[in-house]
């Protein structure tokens, strides 16, 4: 990738997350927007950066060595594209408040600390499958991450609802059922790209390995998670649970999809190849 | 020219007093009319709530407060204040704020600041010097209600409940809103979340009459507080005030109920003592209950946050007056510049060309060097003047003292072809950067 696109999506990133916690503590409508357009600038260079990588690796697909900072890179662009959509959709300050420092904090490491390359199994690096296990992971992950987020927010603020002693941040907090139904349609959302990502993935471990189902840490999380997204979907649609339960299992189902990523990261070196 | 205010409001009057003075809406336009016609008047604003009657005006002189005074009417004579100059237009700033209402930071009072402002345009009270005021003091209001917290939260129990009902149910639009009781906060709630678009409002009541005709009053449905278990699946909001002794909703009844709803969140107001909701309620899953004392407390917090910023609302009136004032003044002091320039150039060009025709056999390079002359000399003149004129920015007394030095009266300008006009450059005889308030007290 471009270091100097992405050293200067990073800047608009951080100059975003500026913004928008200066929002917090002062509520200025100019200060959201700016924080709208600081990010908005930052994932277009920082799209132009993996447009530009593309171009330099030729054939699209066939990427042969993948920097360990790169998926995370991705993760962050998307997370913060998803945002500008849910902001857009339901005006949510709040939430870039927290998505800017915190895709600031994953496009730190990952991009101004060196990381090693790791090989591609060879019979994989033309493989559309592995184009979009890694597309589906991305999306997921960022989808449910922006999820987790709304869920954090929804179990604060009902705390203070429920307590009946609002605390400061109260006032810029959206309402408890908006944070509830965009939390769940992210959750949705996040769980079809989850299981597009499974699916694939163990298309690319058949031809990488020449095993469907690898038994593995990350895998046995991405299922695990995959497993309590669906029963959440279900609760929702046949009991109607929603509110505090819902955003708890959000929380949770997330932190079971890091583990898949910890599990990326200790993987065995022949699944390393694999990427995901 | 001379700006003024006369007028009274929550804190100089009583309710008595001003509900007699309280001038209707449409009465506005001819009231202000009125007042422009007074002597001296040249621009008029009226702006009449129920907390206030203020009229600000632009005159001749401070004498004309005297004449806006009396068209007030001998019962407010006794409590009304006059404010003239920098006083008169930072009230207008402050009042325009909210600065100066009796719930500080309240937002009706800019709209109504706006519409008497329409009114006095419609009636051609208004002129060039209010409405630059007027636009200001809006200016100063809008940066007040975004740059600190003076008008956020709600103030009263009612308002608070409503506020508490968005922030958990988000839009009201097609909501549901049970009425068990007749309490008189218990309806003005239940109005206020109908007019915030709530689609039902269901009126329950031990007695059927006394439900139907409170519904028929607010406009809502009447039903039987005998179905209120299943009353209890629909609504989303339900507001409690009735007289019973005991709890009406119980946590059993609420747990209940849950299930068949859907877990959808339900918002309890309890707005009666003995509480008509049990406390414990609370703590089931997606059930809010809030009595009195929880309103009340988050109210006053409120308060107390809009009082906290008081202080640094008065700093943005406060900034935005000085810069209004400052250019005020610069605009006022251009003319005494203009004037003097004009005087001294014309005396120059006078003398040159007596000058030029009593000396023969000059040709036209050595006309044109007497004339450069002539204008170098006036221009090293005034050169000094016109720098301390600038700086004083009509703050001092510099601007008058030159007028009067140089004789440069009103009509000057025009034979000189300075483009003012001369109502711009009339001497202020009272205004030397200082306003100030005069309590006009008068027995009847």
């Amino acid at each position: 990738m471009a270091p100097i696109l992405v050293h200067i999506a990073l800047i608009a990133y951080a100059a975003g997350a500026a913004a928008f916690l200066t929002w917090l503590v002062r509520p200025r409508p100019v200060l959201a927007r700016a924080g709208r357009v600081l990010l908005l600038v930052g994932v277009i260079v920082h799209f132009g950066a993996f447009a530009a990588s593309l171009g330099v690796a030729g054939a699209g697909l066939g990427v042969s060595a993948w920097k360990g900072g790169q998926l995370f890179s991705l993760l962050a662009a998307v997370t913060v594209a998803g945002y500008l959509v849910l902001d857009f959709k339901y005006e949510l300050p709040v939430a870039g408040a927290f998505v800017a420092p915190f895709t600031v904090a994953v496009m730190v490491p990952a991009h101004l600390v060196q990381s090693g390359s790791r090989a591609i199994a060879p019979e994989i690096t033309h493989s559309l499958a592995l184009f979009v296990h890694v597309g589906a992971a991305a999306l997921g992950t960022a989808v449910l991450a922006l999820a987790f987020g709304l869920s954090i927010l929804y179990l604060f603020s009902e705390k203070q609802v429920k307590s009946k002693r609002p605390g400061r941040l109260f006032a810029r907090l959206p309402s408890l059922d908006l944070l509830d139904r965009a939390s769940y349609r992210l959750a949705v959302w996040g769980f079809v790209f989850l299981s597009l990502a499974i699916a694939t993935g163990s298309l690319v471990s058949q031809e990488a390995t020449g095993s469907t189902f690898p038994i593995a840490p990350k895998q046995g999380f991405a299922v695990l998670a995959w497993a309590l997204f669906a029963a959440l979907i279900q609760a929702r649609l046949v009991a109607g649970w929603r509110g505090r339960r819902v955003a708890v299992l959000v929380v949770a189902g997330f932190v079971l999809l890091i583990g898949t990523y910890v599990g990326l990261l200790t993987a065995a070196p022949v699944l390393q190849g694999t990427i995901a | 020219m001379t700006f003024l205010c006369v007028g009274l409001s929550h804190k100089q009057a009583p309710i008595a007093v001003r509900e007699q003075l309280a001038v209707r809406g449409e009465d506005v336009g001819e009231r202000v009319r009125q007042i422009k016609a007074l002597p001296g008047v040249s621009e008029a604003l009226l702006v009449s709530t129920c907390n206030r009657l203020e009229i600000f005006a632009v005159a001749e002189s401070r004498a004309a407060g005297e004449d806006v005074l009396e068209s007030l009417g001998a019962v407010a004579a006794p409590h009304a204040v006059c404010r003239f100059d920098d006083e008169a237009l930072r009230h207008l700033f402050r009042v325009a704020a909210s600065l100066d209402s009796m719930v500080v930071g309240e937002a009706q009072i800019l709209g109504q600041v706006k519409e008497a402002a329409a009114i006095a345009q419609q009636a051609g009270a208004l002129g060039p010097e209010l409405s630059k005021a007027l636009a200001r003091a809006t200016t100063a209001a809008k940066r007040v209600r975004t740059e600190t917290e003076i008008a956020r939260g709600a103030v009263s129990v009612s308002s608070v409940a409503v506020q508490l009902a968005h922030k958990l149910l988000g839009s009201l639009e097609g909501r549901s809103v049970l009425l068990l009781g007749a309490g008189e906060m218990a309806q003005l709630a239940a109005r206020e979340l109908r007019s915030a678009g709530a689609r039902e409002l269901l009126v329950a009541n031990r007695n059927p009459q006394h439900a139907e005709a409170l519904a028929r009053e607010v406009d809502g449905v009447p039903v039987s507080l005998a179905e209120l278990p299943s009353l209890l699946e629909r609504a989303d909001v339900a507001i409690c005030s009735t007289g019973a002794a005991q709890h009406v909703v119980t946590r059993e009844m609420v747990a209940r109920s849950l299930k068949a709803r859907r877990y959808r969140a339900i918002f309890f107001v309890d707005l009666t003592l003995p509480r008509n909701v049990e406390p414990s309620a609370n703590e089931l899953e997606n059930v809010y209950v809030y009595d009195l004392d929880d309103l009340e407390r988050m109210a006053a917090q409120n308060r107390d946050l809009r009082a906290a910023h008081v202080g640094k609302a008065e700093d943005i009136v406060e900034n935005e007056l000085k810069s209004y004032l400052s250019a005020v003044r610069e605009r006022r002091s251009v003319p005494v510049l203009a004037r003097l320039r004009a005087h001294a150039e014309a005396l120059a060009r006078a003398e040159a060309e007596k000058t030029l025709a009593s000396l023969h056999g000059l040709d036209e390079k050595q006309q044109k060097t007497v004339r450069a002359m002539a204008a170098a000399i006036v221009n090293k003149l005034l050169h000094g003047p016109t720098s301390r004129l600038r700086a004083e920015a009509g703050q001092g007394p510099l601007g008058d003292a030159a007028a009067a030095l140089f004789g440069l009266d009103a009509e000057q300008p025009q034979q000189a072809q300075v483009q003012e006009p001369a109502a711009t450059v009339a001497p202020r005889p009272e205004t030397k950067g200082e306003g100030s308030v005069l309590p006009l007290l008068r027995n009847g």
